[in-house]
């Protein structure tokens, strides 16, 4: 393998990834394999579905299944911190307020990579364009940065929960201990371990205590959910 | 005769010792009071004993089932009149009940009156109607079972129930009754629990009902619980409920009774203030278990059975509804459907809808309406939103579901009649900005269409454009097979740069092997010395003469005419060996200096170059 078919091979290689992060982004990999797919449009307006029939628990958890796939949305951040207000809980944090979706800033990072490893190459390969393959270089691992940084943020997402039931939370996994605070119906807490039909969870104030799992739903379901949305 | 004398004397003695037992107890019980004589659940009274003398070890707290009695306050009082000194002590407690219910406190001594303490639950629940039962509670109405008292006879726990087969799954109401004898249970340790693995029972009503109660002569106080039982498995099955209790018992013995005979010297000698008083009494944990309750439990037949049968026993009836029968294309309606009856309320569920044509549909959501203290009366409804994609009138198909009839001994199959919705299309002006239509919008994704936008509940409307789906939320960072993609670039990338770097060493070592530049070896020494010397002017003219000679073996000509305006010509101006001829001309006349690093990469750069020739 001469150069030339080297250089060949990697732009072909840099052109088919970009082709690939776009068929993400234009949702072709994304494409539902059956019914039981969400949209962020869809989820938003099941939430609005559940905000006028008065069910905020319902509701706080559709928007912020909706936040994810759309976080840059302001119809979302604005009706769930309505929804929220309307049960007296306090203001959006903006844990989920980022540049893009997180699947698309996936796509970047690795095309990042894609774009990183490339320039590599080439740059070893060749001995001319150098300052332009540098660049190449840093261009691409500064998206990998981007997408590695959207994945840290993301990461607590995967425990959040929303109260569906205002619950108490207690010092240990039993109903019969006191009540150290109640967990307001809609707010949204993340669980930090579980025990039998328990989770220790902290809520929004930092306050910590186990609270019954059936008064909890996650804001990503699991794939058997029976909570997941269809569009 | 001797014989009666002797028995006529002992009973005197006996009467007055206990007579004069009876007066100093007497004299040491004075007067006690309870404010405020009715509080809710989480509030708590105050006791008041006063007695006379200036011991207070004569005075004890009550012991009431469901009262804890802490003692808070003690104080003495001395009075001189007409030079006749007295002294009285009072003892004050603090009274927190642990149920509802009117508790009659008896006398802190003989001659002393009972005081009532009416505890009603929390606010909001209403008050306890003098007797212990809370307002509308019904009493039990189920047959007693049989009631088996404890061998000291300090209590028992019974059974009631309706009937004694029952099919899996099914849940029948049934009554815990737990019997204290007044004055001997200190305390109720817990809740009454099933013994064995074979039933379930539902949650215990949160307040229990207390009844007065006379067994074998003797007055029990009851409390009784209504839940539902179920059974899990078929056959001949027996049943016990077991509930903690602790129990005060004699520690000295009693006067003979049959010098004194069985009455209400008894009596008075059982009483716990009085055995307390003598100090003859102590506590001790006990289980109390009631007598075996048989049952026949059958399976459900298999014949006949729905397809969607989901293991609701019962009596039930279902009803549906839409929450409106004419909408906007793209706006939610929500399907409900009423299951209600009395049953196993937790084996009650339905898919709903799916794959219904011109219908998105959705999860459906269930609340059940409890009607009982039990969970075994109620209605259980789900709601599934839906929402139309086209106008016309758009029919809903029926729902049914399917349930056994432990009655009848028969499964039951329910269906409601289709429902027809009208969509219209377009946004009906008269249904405001929050719904939809199928006509192309524009994105509301902008902060520019926040101003003002909102419905009349102050919400921003719905969006129209579904967008692209995904199936599912987790994003993909966190999913194994995305994970995987850019792993297996970053793999292939290291594999190429550890092959091209092993290309080179090979290529290099080929070319030693050629040995086409004799003289290549004596530059490349001379290049390594005037690197480790620092001499940037003596590197570049060793590399500028080992590329020379490597191209004039490639090119087949006289190595003085390999000149700079040649290589531009043939390689290009920024090719390494044009960068190496212009360099060692400007480290000879202009005194260029090089760092370790670049005399490291050129020396790099000058030996991939001839290799490169060798090869080409």
């Amino acid at each position: 393998m001469n150069k030339r078919t080297l250089v060949i091979s990697l732009v072909a290689a840099l052109i088919g990834m970009a082709s690939l992060a776009g068929a993400g982004w234009a949702g072709i990999v994304n494409a539902p394999a059956d019914r039981s797919a969400y949209s962020a449009p869809a989820l938003y307006n099941l939430g609005n579905f559940y905000a006028r029939l008065g069910r905020p628990a319902m509701a706080v958890l559709n928007y912020e299944r909706a936040r994810i796939l759309a976080p840059t949305d302001l119809d979302i951040q604005e009706n769930l911190s309505y929804v929220r207000a309307s049960v007296r809980l306090p203001a959006l944090h903006s844990q989920h307020d980022r540049l893009a979706d997180p699947n698309t800033l996936y796509w970047i990072g690795v095309l990042g990579l894609a774009i990183t490893g490339v320039t590599l190459l080439l740059r070893r390969a060749r001995s001319e364009h150098r300052l332009v393959l540098t660049a190449g270089a840093i261009i691409g691992g500064l998206l990998m940065a981007l997408s590695l940084g959207d994945a840290i943020a993301t990461s607590d997402t995967r425990h959040e929960y929303v109260v569906m039931a205002a619950t108490p939370a207690r010092a240990s996994p039993t109903s019969v201990v006191e009540p150290l605070f109640t967990v307001p119906l809609a707010d949204v807490v993340s669980v930090q371990d579980e025990h039998l039909l328990f989770a220790l969870i902290r809520d929004t104030q930092g306050r910590e205590g186990w609270v019954a799992r059936r008064d909890l739903a996650p804001v990503i379901p699991s794939a058997d959910s029976s909570t997941s949305a269809t569009t | 005769m001797n014989t009666f004398r002797m028995t006529t004397f002992a009973a005197v003695v006996a009467a007055g010792t206990f007579i004069a037992s009876a007066m100093q107890v007497a004299d040491a019980a004075a007067a006690q009071r309870i404010e405020p004589t009715q509080i809710e659940m989480g509030d708590s009274a105050r006791l008041t004993i006063t007695a006379s003398g200036n011991d207070a070890s004569t005075i004890s707290p009550p012991m009431i089932a469901g009262l804890e009695f802490v003692a808070v306050a003690q104080s003495q009082r001395i009075e001189t009149i007409n030079g006749v000194s007295s002294a009285s002590t009072t003892v004050t407690y603090q009274v927190t009940p642990q149920e509802a219910g009117v508790f009659t406190i008896p006398g802190a001594g003989p001659g002393s009156a009972p005081v009532v303490l009416t505890v009603n639950p929390s606010s909001g629940r209403g008050a306890v109607s003098p007797g212990g039962a809370a307002p509308n509670a019904r009493l039990s109405n189920l047959p007693a079972g049989s009631t088996r008292v404890t061998a000291n006879g300090t209590a028992f726990v019974r059974l009631r129930l309706s009937k004694h087969e029952l099919y899996v799954g099914e849940t029948i109401p049934v009554d815990i009754q737990v019997g204290m004898r007044d004055g001997f249970v200190a305390s109720l340790n817990g809740l009454p629990t099933l013994n064995g693995d074979a039933f379930t029972l539902n949650k215990l009503s949160s307040q229990p009902q207390r009844a007065e109660e006379i067994i074998d002569g003797q007055p029990y106080t009851v409390l009784t619980w209504h839940s539902a039982l179920a059974a899990v498995k078929p056959g001949e099955l027996a049943l016990t409920i077991e509930t903690p209790l602790t129990v005060r018992i004699r520690t000295a013995a009693r006067p003979d009774a049959g010098l004194l005979g069985e009455g209400d010297i008894d009596d008075l000698f059982n009483d716990p203030m009085i055995q307390n008083f003598f100090g003859a009494s102590r506590e001790k944990e006990i289980t109390v278990a009631s007598a075996p309750t048989a049952f026949t439990v059958l399976a459900l037949p298999t014949r006949d059975r729905p397809a969607d049968f989901s293991g609701a026993v019962g009596n039930f009836s279902i009803s549906s509804d839409v929450s409106d029968e004419k909408v906007a294309a793209g706006d939610p309606v929500t399907l409900r459907l009423r299951i209600s009856g009395t049953g196993n309320f937790d084996r009650v569920t339905t898919p709903m809808l799916h794959d219904v044509e011109h219908w998105k549909t959705y999860s459906p959501t269930a609340k059940f309406t409890v009607e009982d203290d039990i969970g075994h009366r109620g209605e259980k409804t789900f709601e599934q939103p839906l929402i139309a994609t086209q106008p016309g009138t758009q029919s809903l198909p029926a729902l049914t579901f399917s349930w056994f009839d432990p009655t009848t001994r028969r499964y039951v199959v329910a269906r409601t009649s289709p429902l027809n919705v009208a969509i219209t299309a377009g946004t009906p002006a008269s249904q405001g900005s929050s719904r939809v239509s199928l006509a192309p919008a524009p994105s509301r994704n902008t902060s520019a269409s926040l101003a003002g936008d909102r419905d009349n509940q102050g919400l921003r409307p719905d969006h129209v454009d579904l967008g692209s789906t995904t199936a599912s939320l987790m994003p993909h960072y966190y999913q194994p097979v995305y994970i995987a993609a850019p792993s297996l670039l970053l793999a292939a990338f290291s594999g190429g740069w550890f092959w091209m770097r092993r290309r080179e060493q090979i290529t290099l070592a080929e070319a030693e092997q050629a040995n086409e530049f004799p003289q290549t070896d004596s530059l490349l020494e001379s290049m390594e010395e005037a690197r480790a010397a620092g001499d940037t002017t003596r590197f570049f003219q060793a590399a500028r003469l080992a590329l020379r000679g490597a191209l004039a073996s490639q090119w087949q000509v006289d190595p003085a005419l390999i000149t700079l305006a040649e290589i531009e010509a043939r390689l290009g101006a920024g090719s390494v060996t044009a960068r190496v001829f212009k360099l060692a001309d400007e480290a000879a006349y202009a005194g260029a200096t090089l760092t370790p690093a670049d005399f490291q990469w050129w020396k790099k750069l000058v030996l991939r170059e001839i290799s490169n020739e060798a090869m080409s």
